[in-house]
């Protein structure tokens, strides 16, 4: 892939961005995907320091990163400063485990959500992603396992101090677990060009080497943006094409230079910002909330700990003499997912073929690529299925996201019920009635995730033909309640299989082999789809505002 | 045929507390065989209860109360069978639960005593009877339909899709290519060997004569609250002489509450919740059923009232006060002076509106209550194995006079209400919950939520709290530590990580659970219902097929 840039060459949608002064302060990758940038890598960091270190200062590795790769901050790039500060563009994140490996205090590190304290691997988190049920690893992993995770230790096992008339109930032991590669934070880098992307992880290795940070798991990032402006995933379908729109009542969002509040939020796609940035207004009409770091010394409880204040961190509002350490931060769901293109196209052709042969008078329309249409619930070049067609271009001649379903598809007719758009983001579709339509809508969009995924791996070169090519999307997402968003998407959207009235059916892109129904006039039709995507490694992190990053720096 | 819902709170004895928690997961193990690879769970509890849809155990720790155990049942009929089936299938299990249990200091404590002696034979669901709980309100997913009857459509909706997608089927399908009548018809045919009970009409879900009943209980619930309210007015009505005097004062008083309300409205700091909750268009769309509670009211008053007043004039004529009154003139009177009483209903509700902001400014609400972590853990090694979950919930209700009254009369409102119009599982937008009902215990001090619902519990929260707010609120606001509430329906639920925390901490492990349809959801067993029914007629119009068809 050559080095030209290719932001002029692609129509893009106005963004929004943060105001000033708080971008500043906020990682890049809260505002932007980095789209100008085609070329990426995600590094997977494992801290590799003896477990109790004579040595302080853990975080001094952060300042050495900040002369290789300097994490972006939220502001718009300057495109006529020169140094050229848009062509490189890096977003970190750690895990649990990374945070407590870095020397972060015993209070702190209790004071994150439940989902990031536990992990993704905990037992139970597990069967409700769909991933393992009774200790066994489900389909929708490779086999034998994921091969990473932040490997975060089981909880504290229950006291065992028996009280005076306890009788044993044959209770439980909780399953730890683990992954052959442990990951404490993760590193995005954003470039132009392979010859860069290449060059710049070299650097970063060599920098972090002295420091015993290892490069311990590497993913070629890719965003090969078409004329057209849009990108597609492997399977061939233009992808990250939804996006929530981020709106706040006291000024924290610009559009177009405009601030962006309740009023004048975007009537479909309009979520608060506090779901996806931590300290603002979210949908439970709370700031959302996020975790502190202590004043004092811990070893010497009357002594102030002068680093929070000198990285810039904000005092708590409610917990008196802790410092607000989650403020502008988020949390980053990854997952890496490996994704079998020939498996979905022959299985697109076994079904297409099987349809015809059952009805051979009335399948004249169908075909592979119509029923993977269908999977997906959108064409090819990313417009929505509509009864009749698909849903005209928008104004910028980009595939249009800004769509209801009920009033347009109420009976799926179009795009189909089980679809992927229409269960990882349902809108107003399962509203009983029409009274219910902006409720539903509304109650939907507390649900959503800011998404920046990447894929990964090369373009297949024959879509029915398995070159054996490791391929697939590095998934990721921001959110500041993991278990509302990411969670009850993939459990209560994507892998509920009652989802809709449907029944005994899951997402057919991203779950399990089973069947999908395909509502037509008169009688629906069955698909039988397979695994096409499985979970290789993932875990939740926590991504830091730029004050919070130099706080762990003076770890 | 109709359901019942109830529970049986039985004191544990503190020391028995391990002991009884160890039977009943004793109990579970032993009929559920889900780790033990067996082909059904609670196979035998499905075999030898079949009047059972939902029953659970749970024991709830409290720090004001010693635990309780909360035994739940859902169930078709009258309990009399069930607690028969029970006996029968585990009369012994549950004589070891009930010996971990206190023996109570009223009139059972015999019966106790004989249930629970060494080597007793006495049936011991007869206890369990005796100290059954109603529910003060009751919410039935799929009213009317018996478990037999959900488990035998949703052997149809399997034997239909058989027939449609046959596994392994080569050449044409016999289902394409033809319209929607055919297809029903052939199914029909199909289907009818194996189904014999398709030519039997099918029993009616809720019959006439309840759904009247029904409405009946309702709008008499609605006189009698409204007749209430309004004897301040018809008070007045009787002890002015001028009408204008009357108005003048009903003008000012009304005018002095509206003013107090307009002033005291705003939420206090911090405890507002912005949502677009607009009761307007929801009075508008019932204005028919508001007119009529007017109606009942009115009727009733007049009915009640005029016998009285006719009784009153004619003793005081029989002592020469004053002169008799016809029927007739009596009849208006007493007509005239209700419509004051309704006039006088903005004062009393509104005086009583004033007093509870009052109460509701003054709450403490519980913005962290300590979560038990290790039953925390239980509840959640516990959750999203299959389809429906089971949640819990014992809290403390708040005091006072007015807060009794409210919680007391809303619960008997809400109830009628929902007997009376959620009859399709709906309950607002949300289809998910099949047996749910609160209970008041220890005399009205505590709260007993249980609820058999679809989906997570989280997912189950977050519908209540994005839909349902504001009956929620109503219905669990007096509870103590709820969130701030205002004028008892706004903000309160609408705290959605507040109210989640709050009622996360209430809950209890769902030590054991049963479920007679684990993969079945509400909106599942009311779709095998509409396609059971369309097979059930021999035939169907096309415009009737072409809507039947859609559900397949």
């Amino acid at each position: 892939m050559d080095t030209q840039p290719v932001a002029a060459s692609h129509k893009q949608r106005p963004s929004w961005k943060l105001a000033a002064p708080n971008d500043a302060l906020v990682q890049g990758l809260v505002v932007s995907g980095f789209g100008d940038l085609e070329t990426g890598r995600a590094l997977l960091l494992e801290f590799r320091w003896p477990e109790d270190p004579a040595a302080a200062n853990l975080g001094a590795w952060l300042k050495t990163l900040a002369g290789v790769a300097p994490i972006t901050n939220a502001q718009p790039p300057d495109k006529t400063a020169p140094g050229a500060q848009s062509s490189r563009a890096a977003a970190l994140a750690f895990s649990w485990t990374g945070l407590q490996r870095l020397g972060l205090p015993a209070t702190a590190l209790a004071s994150f959500s439940r989902p990031f304290v536990e992990g993704m691997f905990q037992e139970d988190r597990l069967r409700r992603l769909g991933d393992r049920r009774s200790g066994e690893w489900l389909e929708t992993v490779v086999p034998g396992g994921p091969g990473w995770s932040a490997n975060t230790p089981p909880r504290t096992a229950i006291s065992s101090l028996r009280s005076a008339f306890d009788v044993p109930d044959g209770g439980h032991q909780e399953e730890h677990v683990v992954t052959d590669i442990t990951v404490h934070a993760l590193l995005l880098l954003y470039t132009h060009g392979e010859a860069d992307a290449a060059a710049w992880t070299n650097a970063v290795a060599d920098a972090l080497r002295p420091h015993q940070v290892a490069v311990v798991h590497t993913l070629e990032l890719v965003l090969d943006v078409e004329s057209n402006g849009i990108s597609r995933e492997h399977f061939g379908f233009a992808d990250g094409l939804s996006q929530p729109a981020p709106y706040d009542e006291n000024g924290a969002v610009l559009l177009d230079g405009n601030l962006v509040g309740k009023n004048n939020k975007n009537a479909v796609q309009g979520v608060p910002l506090g779901e996806f940035l931590i300290g603002y207004l979210n949908g439970h009409h709370e700031n959302s909330p996020g975790p502190v770091t202590p004043g004092d010394l811990e070893a010497q409880p009357d002594k102030r700990d002068p680093r929070p204040s000198a990285a810039g961190l904000p005092p708590h509002r409610t917990a008196e003499g802790f410092f607000d350490l989650g403020l502008n931060g988020s949390y980053l769901v990854a997952r890496e997912l490996k994704q079998n293109v020939a498996a979905f196209w022959n299985a697109m052709d076994r079904n297409a073929a099987a349809i015809c042969e059952h009805d051979p008078a009335n399948s004249g329309h169908v075909t592979a690529e119509w029923i993977a249409q269908r999977v997906v619930g959108r064409d090819r070049e990313g417009h929505l299925l509509c009864p009749g067609g698909v849903l005209k271009a928008d104004a910028l001649d980009l595939p249009d996201s800004n769509y209801l379903f009920y009033d347009r598809d109420a009976q799926a007719t179009g795009c189909p019920a089980g679809s992927h758009v229409r269960r990882a983001n349902p809108r107003d579709s399962l509203a009983p009635n029409p009274l219910q339509k902006a409720d539903l809508l509304q109650a939907a969009n507390n649900h959503r995730i800011l998404r920046r995924a990447r894929k990964f791996g090369t373009r297949i070169a024959d879509y029915r033909v398995d070159d054996g090519a490791n391929r697939g999307l590095l998934f990721m997402c921001l959110n500041t309640d993991i278990a509302r968003q990411f969670e009850f998407v993939q459990q209560t959207w994507l892998l509920n299989s009652d989802f809709a009235t449907l029944r005994s059916e899951v997402d057919p892109l991203v779950g399990p082999k089973g069947p999908m129904t395909i509502h037509e006039t008169p009688l629906r039709r069955t698909v039988h789809v397979d695994t096409f995507v499985q979970a290789a490694g993932g875990d939740y992190f926590f991504l830091p505002s730029l004050p919070a990053l130099s706080y762990l720096a003076m770890l | 045929m109709k359901q019942t819902t109830f529970c049986t709170p039985l004191e544990v004895k503190p020391d028995s507390c391990s002991r009884l928690i160890a039977v009943v997961e004793r109990m579970r193990a032993a009929e559920d065989g889900r780790h033990a690879g067996a082909p059904e769970n609670f196979a035998r509890l499905k075999r030898d209860v079949p009047t059972l849809h939902f029953m659970s155990m749970s024991v709830f720790p409290a720090s004001e109360f010693d635990p309780t155990l909360i035994f739940e049942a859902n169930i078709d009929g009258a309990p009399g069978v069930f607690w028969g089936q029970l006996e029968a299938a585990f009369g012994e299990r549950l004589r070891e639960v009930l010996r971990c249990c206190k023996r109570p200091l009223d009139e059972d404590g015999p019966l106790y005593d004989a249930v629970t002696a060494a080597q007793s034979r006495a049936p011991v669901a007869a206890y369990f009877e005796t100290r059954t709980h109603q529910p003060s309100v009751f919410h039935h997913g799929n009213r009317g339909m018996t478990r037999d009857r959900i488990l035998r459509e949703d052997e149809l909706f399997a034997a239909v899709r058989l027939q449609i997608d046959r596994p392994g089927r080569i050449g044409p399908s016999p289902y394409r290519g033809i319209g929607a009548v055919d297809v029903h018809g052939k199914l029909r045919r199909e289907l009818l060997p194996d189904f014999g009970w398709l030519n039997d009409p099918a029993e009616t879900r809720i019959s006439a004569a309840e759904h009247i009943a029904d409405g009946v209980r309702m709008f008499a619930f609605v006189a009698a609250v409204l007749l209430v309210l309004a004897t301040p007015g018809l008070a007045l009505a009787a002890i002015f002489t001028s009408s204008w005097f009357l108005l003048l004062y009903m003008a000012l008083a009304i005018a002095v509450i509206a003013l107090t309300a307009y002033l005291k409205r705003k939420p206090l700091a911090g405890a507002e919740v912005d949502t677009h909750f607009n009761p307007i268009p929801g009075l508008l769309k019932n204005s028919g059923m508001i007119a009529g509670f007017l109606v009942a009211y009115l009727g009733a008053a007049i009915l009640l009232l005029t016998p009285i007043v006719l009784a009153s004039r004619w003793v005081l004529a029989r002592l020469g006060v004053a002169p008799g009154l016809s029927l007739d003139a009596a009849w208006r009177s007493v007509a005239v002076a209700s419509l004051w009483g309704l006039v006088g209903i903005a004062v009393s509700a509104g005086l009583l509106l004033l007093w509870l902001r009052y109460l509701e400014r003054r709450d403490s609400s519980h913005d962290a209550p300590s979560i038990d972590e290790p039953l925390l853990r239980e509840m959640v090694r516990r959750e999203d194995w299959i389809a429906q979950n089971h949640m819990g919930s014992i809290v403390i209700v708040k005091p006072g006079v007015l807060r009794t009254i409210i919680i007391r009369v809303g619960h008997l409102g809400l109830g009628l209400l929902l007997r009376f119009t959620a009859m399709n599982g709906y309950l607002g937008s949300m289809r998910t919950v099949h047996f749910a009902h609160w209970a008041f215990l220890n005399n009205g001090s505590r709260l007993l939520f249980l609820s058999n619902f679809d989906h997570s519990w989280d997912s189950y929260l977050d519908d209540f709290i994005e839909k349902a707010s504001v009956g929620l609120t109503l219905a669990w606001g007096c509870g103590i530590g709820f969130p701030p509430t205002r004028f008892a329906i706004l903000d309160g639920a609408s705290h959605g990580r507040q109210f989640k925390d709050w009622a996360l901490a209430s809950r209890a492990v769902s030590r054991f659970w049963y479920s007679a349809y684990r993969e079945l959801t509400v909106d599942q067993i009311e779709r095998n219902n509409r396609i059971a029914d369309g097979l059930r007629k021999p035939e169907l119009g096309e415009t009737e097929a072409a809507t039947w068809i859609r559900n397949l």
